[in-house]
């Protein structure tokens, strides 16, 4: 897969604080178009903290975070508008229960890019054809399984044509034989090119998919490279310890 | 049966007596129904202004001015609010006494309401929250779209309680010699020396309309809950 180079997003000395803990001690990164970042590291390592931070879900306490070159943390940029076109994904799903299927991916879309409702479902009904899930286009969230929750809300973000998307675990909640079908539908998002960050445990994932795996550890990017050399060759000792743990 | 149907005409129907029992049910509701919407208008304010307080950190004085009302409405009892407000407030005035009774049931059920609203905004899992934001939504779409129709549906069994007890304090509006329902029986207690008839038709009354409220709100209770399977 190539990288074309674009940043997309650029984040500058990013500190969050919360008393005394650093949860994020002084990230700098940039992520490009077309790029899978795949985020890994021990709990408490910051790596959701991270993520979060980048649709600012966590206001960080210190640097910047720039989105198509626009400075998000800027008190005066409306942070709505760019949230739009950063999709989602949270380890809960997240689905709203008190709607369909169709009202969950259609909402947005309907409210905030002011599509008319039949072109929204039309859009939406595309895109559950492509997951399958078509059939459930009438059903309510606690109706369906945990797989077809997640995918559900992958294609609620989708819906609104992000221009990134962000992973929290998106698999850590789901029973393992529900794992397969989000991860193959993430691949095949990251097959299309969709700029996507994901934070999981799933390292065949990250093997397979990523085209940069990075380790986090107290706050900090440890360590970062291609999937090969970083799990083949991981030169910091915390990244060793941890790898060795897990694989 | 003789004795009863003597004490029957006696208390209901000579005079036409019956009509302080009839005339009453409609100050009742009367008061009741504009209680009820203005509780609902004043609890679910002041339950946006405490929600968003406590998720944001921000309009403190407004948070400030709920909690002071919260706080002496609900330490005070209706009946003195009630007196206070008819007269003390208007006491220099010449004032229509249900518009006085609307006002206080309403202000003493808002402060109810207020919390019963914010309990609902509270159980909802920040997840939602974050889930509507993440899409783009702003604050308040988030809660317009999000989480108010969860939360409603929550506190919809408690709502329900809440109002079944706002139409039952309204029988304390005699204090202020306003003709409710409670003040027409007891008028007709008054005039016949009989305290069992009227008194119990009252009492059969307020159950009666209870009871239908009850059903009314399981109805839509079970409308509501067609989301969960």
């Amino acid at each position: 897969m190539t990288i074309n180079g674009r940043t997309l997003i650029k984040v500058e000395n990013l500190y969050k604080t919360y008393d005394d803990f650093h949860a994020l001690a002084g990230i700098s990164e940039e992520i490009c178009e077309g790029e899978v970042v795949v985020v890994v590291g021990p709990s408490g390592s910051g790596k959701s903290t991270f993520l979060r931070s980048l649709n600012l879900l966590e206001v960080p306490t210190e640097g910047k975070i720039y989105f198509d070159g626009t400075d998000i943390t800027d008190q005066r940029v409306d942070i709505n508008k760019h949230r739009q076109k950063m999709g989602m994904v949270f380890q809960h799903f997240n689905l709203f229960p008190h709607k369909t299927i169709m009202q969950n991916i259609t909402l947005a879309p309907i409210k905030l890019l002011k599509k008319g409702k039949a072109e929204a479902e039309e859009e939406a009904m595309r895109l559950l054809r492509q997951v399958g899930l078509e059939a459930k286009a009438d059903a309510y969230p606690s109706q369906l399984s945990g797989g077809q929750k997640q995918r559900i809300a992958i294609v609620r973000s989708l819906a609104m044509q992000p221009e990134v998307m962000l992973f929290d675990e998106p698999t850590s909640a789901l029973d393992p034989e529900m794992v397969g079908e989000v991860l193959e539908l993430m691949k095949r998002l990251a097959h299309d090119g969709m700029t996507m960050v994901v934070v999981t445990h799933e390292m065949g994932f990250a093997k397979e998919v990523a085209t940069r795996v990075m380790f986090m550890d107290a706050g900090r990017i440890k360590e970062q490279g291609i999937p090969e050399e970083f799990f083949n060759n991981p030169k910091d000792e915390r990244l060793r310890e941890f790898l060795s743990k897990i694989l | 049966m003789e004795a009863f149907q003597n004490r029957f005409y006696l208390n209901f129907i000579k005079d036409d007596r019956w009509q302080y029992i009839w005339d009453g049910l409609g100050v009742t509701l009367k008061v009741t129904f504009f209680a009820v919407l203005l509780g609902i208008l004043l609890g679910f304010l002041v339950a946006v202004v405490r929600s968003t307080n406590e998720k944001t950190g921000k309009l403190k004085f407004l948070n400030f001015l709920a909690k002071v009302y919260l706080t002496v409405i609900r330490g005070t009892p209706v009946v003195v609010q009630l007196l206070i407000i008819y007269f003390v407030i208007f006491g220099s005035v010449k004032i229509d006494k249900v518009f006085v009774a609307v006002l206080a049931f309403g202000l003493n059920s808002g402060a109810y309401v207020a919390e019963i609203f914010r309990s609902g905004i509270m159980s909802i899992d920040n997840g939602q929250f974050e889930a509507g934001r993440s899409l783009g939504f702003n604050y308040v779409q988030t809660m317009y779209h999000i989480i108010m129709p969860q939360a409603f549906k929550n506190v919809l069994p408690a709502l329900g309680n809440e109002f079944i007890v706002l139409l039952k304090e309204t029988s304390v509006s005699g204090y202020i010699a306003m003709q409710d329902l409670t003040k027409g029986g007891d008028i007709i207690r008054s005039q016949t020396y009989d305290a069992f008839m009227p008194l119990l038709a009252v009492a059969a009354i307020y159950l009666v309309m209870v009871m239908i409220f009850t059903k009314l709100v399981g109805i839509l209770e079970r409308r509501l809950r067609s989301s969960d399977h």
